[in-house]
């Protein structure tokens, strides 16, 4: 024992730790440096980046490091690079670390749910500020634990060091053994020490991971004291209209828009300016035909209803609107403007197709939500504001605060989406594709993931915008009796061809094409049993 | 609180205390040695050397070694930030005749010569035997011959008396690279004539884990220099004992690059002045090594 105290103490081994830590601290950061650089070599487009990636990956993730840190010490000079025994370890372990730190990166990266990828891009991120906002926060919280343990690899790793003359922890406890016999107090102390080490290691680990919890950052508030939010209790705007949906407890009231409003509304709207005009829109995914040369022109404040059975192509048609597919023939004009092609006639990069669905405004709404998880309702507003549009952060602030109120959740304006019901994710996610003012709003499928009793609180909402502020709409939709309410035309898509294309009470009552009628007979009869009265 | 402060304040210096008497009786330790370099930098021959090898002048060479060898090269227990053994302060006494200071590199003996290859260190007085199959790596310049002595549990249980047949169906500990290794794979015909299982190896990468090896059981010998078995009967005379000592057609070398003649030249030329001026018996003695195992230098190339 009085051994083992003494070599515990020894400051002989405790500047070894120093070295130790050294190599370990020098071969982290290298590898996370070289691994950020495979993740991203093998995440991005081009095939011959990834395959160069995926072979370096095979070379050093499948070679002993021992072999690695020889290598570096001993085979460099003979090219002329002689390195110090520091040098060379930390050389070799950010080499060898580094394909796994990349593969830790990828999973992080890939298990960012793709729908928040989606709507990132939906409101015209570029790939870049979509890595930045939406994927990196996410994976970073991912993969703490990985890296913690990673970490604690290394530590233990650079012990291999000692083979390269590194005067670490472990050469020294060997040679001291060596000279002393003194084995086992000599090894139970450095043991020691390394669990000191790994044990603080785990210790910082935990505390990232608390730094980094969502539910401590949105619950204690004390982030809007940090950042200097304005107060959640910033006033809506005088412009916009408060709709009736305050309390969420509340049920809300059912408002029918009378089918002469809606008819007169629709007369008015063919006579404005086209803002969605789609021609000849082909698509197929292998031998499947999804789209089969569709027209379509949607006028300034119309509703259109996209109705049809579930793989009918109303959704890739949606997505298509906002530029999120591609497609093989045909042409789509938002404002006037063609998608897809620049002043010169080439096809767009990711990043200019992002700015192009900046610049357009085209809103889009999906069926699953898709709220950035790691934000709270008004950041998922303002965010974008910010982020893709410029806006500063108080005015971004401002107009998410008005938005939230006006979709009636000012009072979950801090709430993380985990944190709300179906029915509130949909209404923010609805404010965000509003924010900044689209020229038209796509909505797919908006309440179809919802819990029945959820579905009216989403509905009231799209209500009030197509009546109050005469928002241009595409919706698709399998609520007949929404369509019914709210839509001032049904296009009944059926195998990737438009059926019927007609004002709403026409194509519900006197349908013309026996796919409508038989369509409009099972969802009637099916809603009929689910909505009764 | 105050008191345990006061207690801790006096408390701190004992060990600075003793590190500083140790040191003290160290370099007394050490004084003689210290000023047989002082004469032996001041011999003609030396000076001469000097003259002979600007290059090496003020110059600091990097000594790579195995320091898990007690005796020849290790830790000073004492103050473990140094290297002591016949081997450091042999070469010590090259630096000081032909003007040249020393770092020490501690590597794994199997890395000793790639080390020297690849330019990481100038040259490797680590307790090496200078076989020709190692010379096609590196020159040698001998300076000792080779005895061996065989490391067996106390009482040697499996009586062992050598490199021979009495090895058949034992279990030998040894070192990655050493040349006992060859030696003992060599006996598997004889064993076989005999009748007997060849014996097997355990190979390790310094003399703790040999020794360690014997000690837990796993093995039944370890062959090496005889002064490390020595050592290791001396750290555990109730559990280890040398069974013989054998002498192997070798010597011991200083080996340097291949590309260095000049070197090579200034430190054979050293060698020979060290020898004439009696400092490496005397160095032999103040190890406890057997004077008798001193050896003229010669060159061992391929």
């Amino acid at each position: 024992m009085a051994l083992f105290i003494h070599y515990l103490s020894l400051p002989y081994l405790w500047l070894g730790v120093g070295f130790t830590l050294e190599v370990t601290a020098l071969g982290l950061v290298g590898g996370l440096a070289i691994g950020l650089l495979l993740a991203g070599m093998q995440l991005g487009r081009i095939p011959a980046l990834a395959a160069l990636a995926r072979g370096y990956t095979v070379v050093f993730r499948g070679t002993p490091l021992i072999l690695q840190l020889v290598f570096a010490y001993d085979a460099l000079p003979h090219i002329g690079l002689t390195l110090t025994p520091v040098a060379a370890a930390a050389l070799a372990l950010s080499a060898n670390e580094a394909p796994f730190i990349a593969e830790i990166l990828r999973a992080g990266v890939i298990g960012v749910d793709a729908g928040q990828i989606l709507a990132g891009q939906a409101l015209g991120m570029t790939p870049r500020v979509l890595m930045r906002r939406v994927i990196a926060p996410q994976a970073i919280r991912a993969i703490v634990p990985a890296l913690g343990n990673e970490t604690i690899s290394a530590l233990k790793n650079s012990s291999l060091a000692s083979v390269i003359a590194v005067p670490e922890l472990t050469l020294r406890s060997t040679q001291l053994a060596s000279s002393t016999f003194d084995f086992f107090s000599i090894f139970f102390a450095s043991g020691v020490i390394y669990l000191l080490l790994t044990g603080g290691i785990s210790l910082l680990q935990l505390l990232f991971e608390a730094a980094l919890d969502l539910d401590r950052r949105a619950g204690s508030g004390r982030i809007a004291v940090w950042r200097k939010k304005p107060s959640a209790t910033a006033a809506p705007a005088a412009s916009v209209s408060p709709v009736a949906v305050e309390s969420q407890s509340e049920k809300m009231p059912f408002h029918v828009v009378a089918g002469t409003v809606r008819e007169e509304r629709h007369a008015k709207a063919t006579g404005e300016d086209i803002v969605v005009e789609i021609i000849k829109l082909h698509k197929r995914y292998g031998d499947q035909i999804v789209l089969d040369h569709v027209d379509l022109k949607v006028h300034r404040g119309e509703v259109v209803a996209l109705l049809g059975p579930s793989g009918s192509g109303k959704s890739t048609l949606l997505r298509c609107i906002n530029h999120l597919e591609e497609w093989d023939a045909g042409i789509i004009r938002v404002g006037g403007r063609q998608l897809g092609y620049g002043v010169d006639g080439r096809k767009l990069s990711p990043r200019d197709i992002a700015r192009e669905r900046a610049s357009i405004g085209v809103g889009m709404v999906f069926q699953q939500f898709h709220l950035f998880a790691h934000l709270t309702a008004r950041q998922n507003i303002a965010g974008p504001l910010q982020w893709v549009h410029g806006l500063p952060a108080a005015e971004a602030d401002q107009r998410a605060m008005t938005l939230l109120h006006r979709v009636g959740l000012g009072h979950r304006a801090d709430a993380l989406p985990r944190h709300l019901s179906g029915g509130q994710q949909q209404r923010v996610a609805i404010a965000r594709a509003l924010a900044p003012n689209p020229s038209v709003l796509l909505l797919d499928e908006p309440t179809s993931a919802l819990d029945p009793e959820l579905v009216e609180e989403v509905l009231e909402v799209i209500r009030l915008l197509a009546e109050q502020d005469g928002l241009t709409m595409i919706i698709a939709t399998h609520q007949l009796r929404f369509a019914r309410d709210v839509a001032d035309r049904i296009v009944f898509l059926a195998d990737g061809v438009v059926k019927e294309d007609g004002p709403t009470h026409e194509v519900l009552t006197r349908p013309r094409d026996p796919l409508t009628v038989r369509f409009l007979r099972v969802m009637g009869a099916q809603q009929a049993m689910e909505m009764p009265g | 609180m105050h008191v345990a402060a006061r207690v801790k304040r006096m408390m701190w210096p004992l060990p600075i205390i003793f590190l500083t008497a140790l040191s003290l009786f160290a370099m007394i330790a050490i004084m003689p040695v210290h000023a047989e370099d002082t004469a032996l930098a001041g011999s003609a021959g030396c000076q001469a050397l000097q003259a002979k090898y600007p290059m090496l002048k003020g110059k600091t060479l990097v000594n790579a070694l195995t320091p898990h060898t007690p005796g020849y090269e290790a830790l000073d227990p004492q103050d473990p930030s140094r290297y002591i053994g016949f081997d450091i302060d042999l070469a010590e006494a090259l630096g000081s005749c032909l003007g040249f200071k020393l770092t020490y590199k501690p590597v794994a003996f199997a890395a000793l010569l790639p080390t020297l290859q690849s330019g990481q260190a100038d040259l490797v007085i680590s307790d090496i035997y200078a076989t020709s199959e190692r010379a096609k790596a590196a020159d040698f310049i001998t300076y000792s011959k080779v005895f061996d002595g065989v490391l067996v549990a106390k009482g040697n249980p499996k009586h062992i008396t050598g490199i021979n047949t009495s090895l058949c169906g034992n279990i030998a500990a040894e070192n990655t690279g050493f040349v006992e290794v060859p030696l003992v794979q060599n006996l598997a015909p004889e064993c076989k004539a005999v009748g007997k299982p060849e014996p097997s190896l355990q190979l390790y990468d310094n003399n703790a884990d040999c020794i360690q090896a014997i000690l837990a059981g796993r093995a039944d010998t370890y062959i090496n220099d005889v002064n490390t078995v020595d050592q290791a009967v001396k750290a555990y005379p109730d559990k280890l004992s040398k069974a013989v000592a054998v002498t192997l057609p070798y010597s011991i070398g200083i080996a340097v690059p291949k590309n260095k003649p000049e070197l090579r030249a200034a430190i054979m030329a050293a060698l020979i002045e060290v020898q004439k001026a009696g400092v490496e018996t005397s160095l032999l003695k103040k190890w406890s090594l057997d004077a008798g195992s001193i050896e003229e230098p010669r060159l061992v190339t391929q």
